[in-house]
């Protein structure tokens, strides 16, 4: 073997393992080495007591600031027809509120809250690292997405309309990216309307060792005027295990008005 | 260590950030059903005790002045948040006399949710509703 065969295949190989290792980085997305393993229970966070949003002046002293407190959520920028039915639907729900005769919500009949609404809580969280997969736990209806690493999305005409949707990621750095379609219009977000493309993009990464923030972009050129990005956070529950949640003895319902009522008195006494 | 003290130990911070950070808006349904701007004391014996979500139940059998009895019915809030605030299914038994502070129900039916209740022992135990506060204390009338 002459030096130009052996340099010739030298630059051959190099091509091979460059190419391998960038099919390696590929198919599990552009992860740095020390990224934080997100595996963990979490609650909301809301700020430091006294601090929250941002700088907000603690009672009696100097403006203090929770640089890990997510920053106060905006408006939904709804399109006028969506924004004044929701203002009229809002209302009118403060009106029979006021009246002790509730509209009953779908979680009255023990219905999940579906995304992105589960992302609010109300219970803790855990999420879940595995290969291929990021899996998101809501204590509460025992809510359950799955995000698949590392495939395209589908057409939203593609996914039958559900609860959760379906959830695609990839890691950029630090950060799991997401992409989720498929919900159904009946599943809610604080009420509002959204039409069957709403597509929710998600940003998820550590800002602190305990810390993790979720900043969330509801697309839906439909009802929305621009894209709408608000952030929630969550700190970590060392050592706790989610509870389970079954809804086994319901006894609110929704009578022919759509009012909340309880049943009274013992079903198995 | 007394039951309080232990309570306080094992649930009473979780208790607080489920206080704090639980709203109204949050719960399985909305609390508008129940008077805010009074509370009724129910003392009477406990039929039965029923660890459910999407909420626990306690039922009363409360003395009537006629002699009998009335079956008077306590909603508290999920068994999630009671077990986070330290309560167990096991506290309340049937036969137990309790005394339990109320926001009764504005329909005028006999119930209402749950903010304290006093066991045989003298033992109180907090109900960790979401926005406690919001529900007004009024002095026991006898």
């Amino acid at each position: 073997m002459d030096v130009k065969t052996i340099s010739r295949r030298a630059v051959w190989l190099a091509c091979v393992v460059a190419a391998s290792v960038q099919l390696h980085a590929g198919a599990q997305g552009a992860r740095s080495a020390n990224r934080p393993d997100l595996s963990g229970s979490y609650d909301r966070y809301r700020g430091a007591p006294g601090a929250r949003g941002g700088a907000v002046g603690a009672r009696g002293g100097a403006p203090r600031q929770d640089p890990y407190a997510p920053p106060p959520a905006p408006q939904a920028p709804l399109k006028p027809q969506y924004l004044k039915e929701w203002q009229a639907r809002q209302q009118a729900s403060r009106e029979a509120d006021l009246k002790g005769e509730p509209f009953a919500a779908g979680v009255v009949q023990c219905l999940p809250e579906g995304m992105p609404a589960m992302m609010n809580g109300p219970f803790p969280m855990e999420i879940l690292e595995s290969k291929g997969q990021v899996t998101i736990i809501q204590e509460a209806y025992n809510q359950v997405r799955r995000i698949i690493l590392d495939q395209p999305q589908k057409p939203i005409d593609d996914v039958e309309p559900g609860w959760f949707g379906h959830s695609v990621g990839h890691w950029e750095g630090d950060t799991l990216v997401v992409d989720t379609v498929g919900i159904k219009e009946s599943v809610r977000y604080q009420n509002m309307t959204h039409s069957k493309d709403m597509r929710i993009k998600e940003r998820i990464h550590s800002v602190a060792p305990d810390i993790v923030w979720d900043e969330i972009t509801i697309e839906d050129p439909a009802t929305l005027e621009k894209p709408w990005t608000y952030t929630l956070a969550y700190k970590r529950t060392p050592g706790y295990t989610l509870l389970e949640y079954v809804c086994e003895d319901n006894r609110e319902y929704a009578d022919e008005h759509g009012v909340q009522k309880i049943r009274i008195g013992s079903p198995g006494k | 260590m007394g039951f309080g003290r232990r309570l306080w130990y094992t649930g009473g911070l979780l208790g607080l950030l489920v206080l704090t950070t639980a709203g109204p808006a949050l719960a399985h349904h909305s609390f508008a059903v129940f008077d805010h701007t009074r509370t009724v004391t129910v003392k009477g014996t406990v039929t039965k005790f029923t660890w459910t979500n999407p909420h626990a139940f306690l039922e009363l059998d409360v003395p009537d002045d006629k002699g009998g009895v009335k079956p008077f019915t306590i909603e508290l809030t999920s068994i999630n948040m009671l077990s986070r605030t330290g309560w167990r299914s096991n506290m309340i038994k049937a036969g137990d006399r309790v005394r339990a502070v109320v926001s009764p129900l504005l329909s005028g039916q006999p119930g209402g949710l749950l903010l304290d209740v006093t066991l045989p022992d003298g033992r109180k135990l907090e109900s960790p509703v979401p926005g406690v506060t919001t529900f007004k204390r009024t002095p026991e009338t006898e």
